[in-house]
């Protein structure tokens, strides 16, 4: 290769600063609290605005006269469960590995389908092994819980695509499984702040948010993630 | 008693960069990514005739492969700061190079389809005669090189870009796969074909001598 390429190259470099490891990681911890407020500030102004500021809501009245309870342990071990899976989540969506490009195909796709349905299935199996009935609730049919978690989740995403800055291999994949972290996380709030448990309830308010996130992500990291050539 | 302590993170990072069974761009990608700037010349050195020799093959384009090639090594230097310690570089540099060809090749897809056509160039597919060859073997041999080339850029993309990997950049069929997004199994599989239409065509030109 030319002397000249290098000397453009090396000149082009130089002309624009480029933030080195540290500078990246005190970005990244700056980008994560951010993340966290929003996702609490959220959570926060909506229980503010529908539950009149209550963040755990242990039950509520199902219908007149009929008042349905949760146990404090359900609740525990519910949010517990599913802090644990966001965790594990965040660390699969934004840690790469050994290896710059990050996740194999399978990985992402097994992950991006399966922690959803792990968060359900723990949910269900928690209010059956706890003897919660299950009912429906007829006035919350999922709708307040769908806007719930896509509000809670959209600070976040955003946050954790920003952390990301780009995928050479795989972006649109890498930006659904961030979708799907942002919404483990949504999910921990959504457990200790809606009382219902019933099925339907919960495919609708409570994994739709999920598929959703997983699908923005995807779209967004398919335009923020890729590499794009001058 | 033995007295145990765990190594701190800057210690297993100098122990790393240090360690002399450690590739050597490897290491000037760590000194790069922890600031000293110096490194980003040396490890240019070290990745850009591997990453040229892909580009060139891969596009066929001298201005072509320049370009992919600034774009790179910019990309690399504008992530510096998120390179994983521990990660091998050359297979990110050419995941990197191989994306930014598809971007660029999706803009100019009427330019690729014309030149997918093209004859190949032959000022760059000489070979230096042997002192012992004779002349008729010499040209024999361009000749097969030749059509080597026009076999293989008549691949599907894929199995061209697996075939070049793995056999002339040389990387195993695991970074190939990663490189390529793809399972090792498909990498296999279309390396195989590439080599079996070559060996076909190779069989032919036996046949025919």
């Amino acid at each position: 290769m030319s002397a000249e390429l290098k000397a453009w190259v090396l000149a082009a470099a130089a002309a624009d600063p480029s933030p080195t490891r540290a500078a990246v990681h005190r970005r990244n911890i700056l980008i994560s609290m951010l993340a966290v407020a929003s996702g609490v500030g959220a959570f926060v102004s909506f229980a503010l605005l529908t539950s009149e500021g209550q963040l755990v809501r242990l039950g509520g009245e199902v219908a007149p006269h009929r008042h349905l309870e949760r146990s404090v342990w359900l609740v525990v071990t519910t949010a517990g469960g599913a802090l644990s899976v966001a965790a594990a989540t965040l660390w699969f969506a934004l840690c790469r590995g050994r290896s710059m490009l990050g996740r194999p195909r399978s990985w992402l796709l097994c992950g991006i389908a399966l922690i959803p349905l792990g968060l359900f299935a723990w949910k269900v199996s928690c209010s059956l092994a706890f003897g919660d009935p299950m009912a429906e609730w007829p006035t919350r049919p999922g709708l307040k819980c769908l806007s719930f978690s896509l509000l809670v989740a959209a600070g976040p995403l955003l946050a954790f695509l920003a952390a990301r800055r780009n995928a050479p291999v795989h972006p649109t994949l890498n930006g659904a499984a961030i979708g799907v972290a942002s919404g483990a996380c949504a999910w921990v709030a959504l457990d200790l702040w809606c009382p219902v448990a019933a099925v339907p309830h919960l495919l609708l308010g409570h994994l739709l948010p999920l598929c959703i996130l997983a699908g923005t992500g995807a779209l967004l990291g398919q335009t923020l993630l890729s590499l794009r050539s001058r | 008693m033995a007295r145990f302590r765990i190594p701190g993170r800057e210690e297993r990072r100098v122990r790393f960069v240090t360690n002399p069974g450690v590739d050597d761009t490897d290491a000037a990608m760590e000194r790069y990514a922890n600031g000293d700037n110096a490194a980003f010349a040396e490890l240019y050195d070290a990745i850009a005739p591997r990453l040229a020799g892909f580009l060139r093959k891969a596009t066929r384009d001298g201005v072509a492969t320049e370009d992919l090639m600034q774009q790179t090594f910019l990309q690399i230097h504008r992530a510096r700061g998120s390179f994983i310690p521990g990660a091998p570089v050359m297979p990110w540099a050419l995941a990197i190079a191989k994306r930014l060809m598809i971007d660029s090749a999706r803009r100019r897809r009427l330019e690729l389809a014309l030149f997918m056509h093209a004859p190949a160039d032959d000022d760059r597919m000489t070979s230096e005669p042997t002192e012992t060859a004779a002349a008729d073997d010499f040209l024999d041999a361009r000749r097969l090189e030749r059509l080597v080339q026009q076999r293989l850029d008549a691949l599907p993309e894929i199995q061209r870009t697996a075939y070049q990997l793995v056999k002339q950049e040389g990387l195993s069929l695991k970074r190939a796969a990663q490189v390529l997004g793809t399972s090792v199994t498909a990498v296999k599989l279309r390396t195989h074909r590439a080599y079996q239409a070559l060996r076909a065509l190779l069989l032919e030109e036996g046949g025919a001598a």
